[in-house]
């Protein structure tokens, strides 16, 4: 008897997970020369013994996520170096998980348009070839699933 | 066995690739064997070919997609037969089939479709009777409107490989095997890196992340499935005797390393300012973008969103598209104080600076300047469990500071840190980075 299988995912968003208790650190004016500055706070970070995620390099400096209990250890190491920084709390990253989506062209931008217009302050976005990231506060998290959900089902929000 | 362009391009290489398939019989196998089209761009039946054929009846008339799939099926059709009948002349019957006749179903998305399933009774009858079948790569069968499996598709790039791991997956396979013109799987385009080792393990998820950032030898889709129903997987060279890389899973190879350094893509990064506009505007506008690069379809790359901006890559070939969205875009809004805005992407082209003239009679008005940066690339390092060890992103950032090689944008996933580079400098980029993580890559 033939063999009948499901193979490839389905197209579109597949699911919704949630990665709770991060803190955003915000690294901004930072000084000239910027790179080096960048990599100063960076070898701070490195030197605590603290792994992040999620960098991602702004205009005037950079922002990266570390577990909720590792911002106070953190926040010892970065305080020495002088530059100004933010620490924001009860952060989580939601991803919304599509394989292949850059097969789907605009899927990436309709994820990212559906999030910014639910009205959730997303403090930032990163994508990979499998995956949208979104941070934003823990208290935002169910908004914004709520608002993807739909493109999750197949359909529009 | 799969075998690509490449190895079934030249009559000699048909006959290496054929070796092959009759050394698997001879040892008790029961090879089913897949073929790509015969050779790669430019050649006299590659799929590019056969697409320009179509493009030189009338550039600018584009084709329908269904009978573009029509056309695009046959460079493989052509490969399987020759293959087949190749096989039979060396003393071994064989059977052509196309997608349909192997039993591959789609969805209906021509040029790109996706297997949903295969029936593979035909393959199994020919078996039975003891003849090999060569089936075409890249191509399946969709439902016609009346319900009918009658509409050839195409599965998109890669697809020669997505086939031949359907097919093991639905005939339960001791192995998938994908023969190419490399040795394997490298830590590194050996164009760049000559001295970068052939993997001899990685997991499906590494072979999949080094495949979607940048590596050509396996496409990420055959991977995913060869995983889905726990499939060996095998990447080998049809012309020498190097054992190749075995793909396995995660729970089979597991410990820290760096598995290598990929390259992809030629992209244009885009990053909008929105500090001159209203706060209570910000989100209208960023809302705006992204629901005009949606609906024309166009793909993003390491995007970034602030409260003040957002940045994003998108391919060179759509850049133009996003010019001609939004350069000289205006967008009044309400919401507290009206202002209209005016997009500008890169410097002042003179349509926005009319458009500007026009609308100054018509309130306040602010500019919405996208700072454009051309000929970027991504640079990736991919790694197993060794990417969330404090550190990481320092020495990526690091090594290509010292190597003199501007970072534009970063991503990160559980298994790769991507940085956005100019393109002048990516060969650089993907040397230094090797190097300096050459220790830790594992052959």
């Amino acid at each position: 008897m033939p063999k009948q299988t499901v193979f490839e995912s389905k197209r579109g968003v597949s699911r919704v997970e949630v990665r709770d208790g991060y803190s955003q650190v915000l690294f901004s004016g930072l000084p000239e020369p910027l790179v080096e500055s960048r990599i100063a706070v960076l070898d701070v970070i490195a030197k605590a013994g603290v792994s992040i995620d999620f960098l991602k390099l702004t205009q005037s400096g950079l922002s990266f996520l570390v577990p909720d209990a590792k911002s106070e250890p953190i926040e010892a190491a970065i305080r020495s170096i002088g530059f100004r920084y933010e620490v924001l709390q009860h952060r989580a990253i939601v991803l919304a998980h599509a394989v292949n989506m850059r097969d789907e062209e605009g899927l990436i931008a309709r994820i990212v348009g559906t999030a910014i217009r639910c009205g959730v302050q997303i403090d930032h976005i990163g994508d990979m070839h499998d995956r949208v990231l979104m941070v934003v506060s823990s208290e935002d998290v169910s908004r914004l699933q709520e608002a993807i959900a739909p493109i999750a089902a197949g359909g529009r929000p | 066995m799969k075998f690509g362009g490449t190895s079934v391009a030249t009559p000699e290489a048909r006959n290496s690739a054929a070796l092959r398939v009759i050394s698997a019989k001879e040892q008790g196998f029961s090879p089913v064997v897949v073929v790509s089209a015969i050779g790669r761009r430019g050649a006299p039946y590659a799929t590019d070919t056969l697409i320009g054929a179509l493009a030189e009846v009338d550039p600018p008339t584009a084709p329908r997609p269904r009978e573009l799939d029509l056309l695009m099926s046959c460079g493989e059709v052509l490969s399987a037969v020759l293959f087949a009948h190749l096989l039979k002349s060396l003393g071994h019957p064989a059977a052509a089939m196309t997608g349909v006749q192997a039993g591959i179903q789609t969805d209906g998305n021509y040029g790109n479709a996706r297997v949903t399933q295969v029936e593979p009774a035909g393959i199994l009858r020919f078996l039975e009777q003891g003849d090999i079948p060569v089936v075409c790569g890249f191509q399946g069968v969709c439902a016609s409107p009346e319900g009918w499996l009658s509409e050839i598709t195409t599965l998109g790039r890669g697809g020669s490989d997505t086939t031949g791991s359907a097919l093991g997956a639905a005939l339960g396979a001791e192995a998938v095997e994908v023969f190419t013109d490399v040795d394997g799987v490298k830590s590194a385009d050996p164009d760049f890196v000559p001295h970068a080792p052939t993997l001899r393990t990685v997991t499906y998820d590494e072979v999949a992340e080094i495949a979607h950032l940048g590596a050509k030898v396996l496409h990420p889709r055959a991977a995913e499935i060869a995983m889905n129903n726990g499939i060996p997987l095998w990447v080998k060279n049809t012309f020498t005797d190097d054992p190749g890389t075995r793909i396995v899973p995660r729970s089979d190879y597991p410990g820290k390393r760096v598995t290598g350094v990929t390259h992809t893509g030629k992209l244009v990064y885009l990053q909008f300012n929105f500090e001159s506009s209203e706060a209570s505007h910000v989100r209208e506008l960023q809302s705006v973008v992204y629901e005009m690069l949606e609906r024309y379809g166009i793909n993003l790359f390491m995007i970034n969103v602030s409260p003040t901006g957002l940045g994003f890559g998108v391919p060179r070939s759509q850049y133009e598209v996003v010019m001609d969205l939004m350069d000289g875009l205006v967008l009044p809004l309400d919401g507290g104080r009206p202002v209209i805005y005016l997009f500008q992407i890169g410097p002042a082209t003179k349509e926005v600076e009319t458009q500007e003239r026009l609308l100054r009679p018509l309130g306040e008005q602010r500019r919405i300047v996208a700072e454009v940066t051309e000929g970027c690339t991504m640079v990736s390092v991919i790694g197993h469990e060794v990417l969330q060890q404090p550190g990481i992103f320092l020495r990526t950032l690091r090594t290509l500071h010292e190597a003199k090689v501007p970072v534009l944008q970063t991503s990160d996933s559980d298994l790769s840190v991507s940085c956005l580079v100019p393109e002048a400098d990516m060969e650089r980029a993907v040397r230094t980075l090797h190097d300096a993580f050459a220790g830790a890559v594992e052959p």
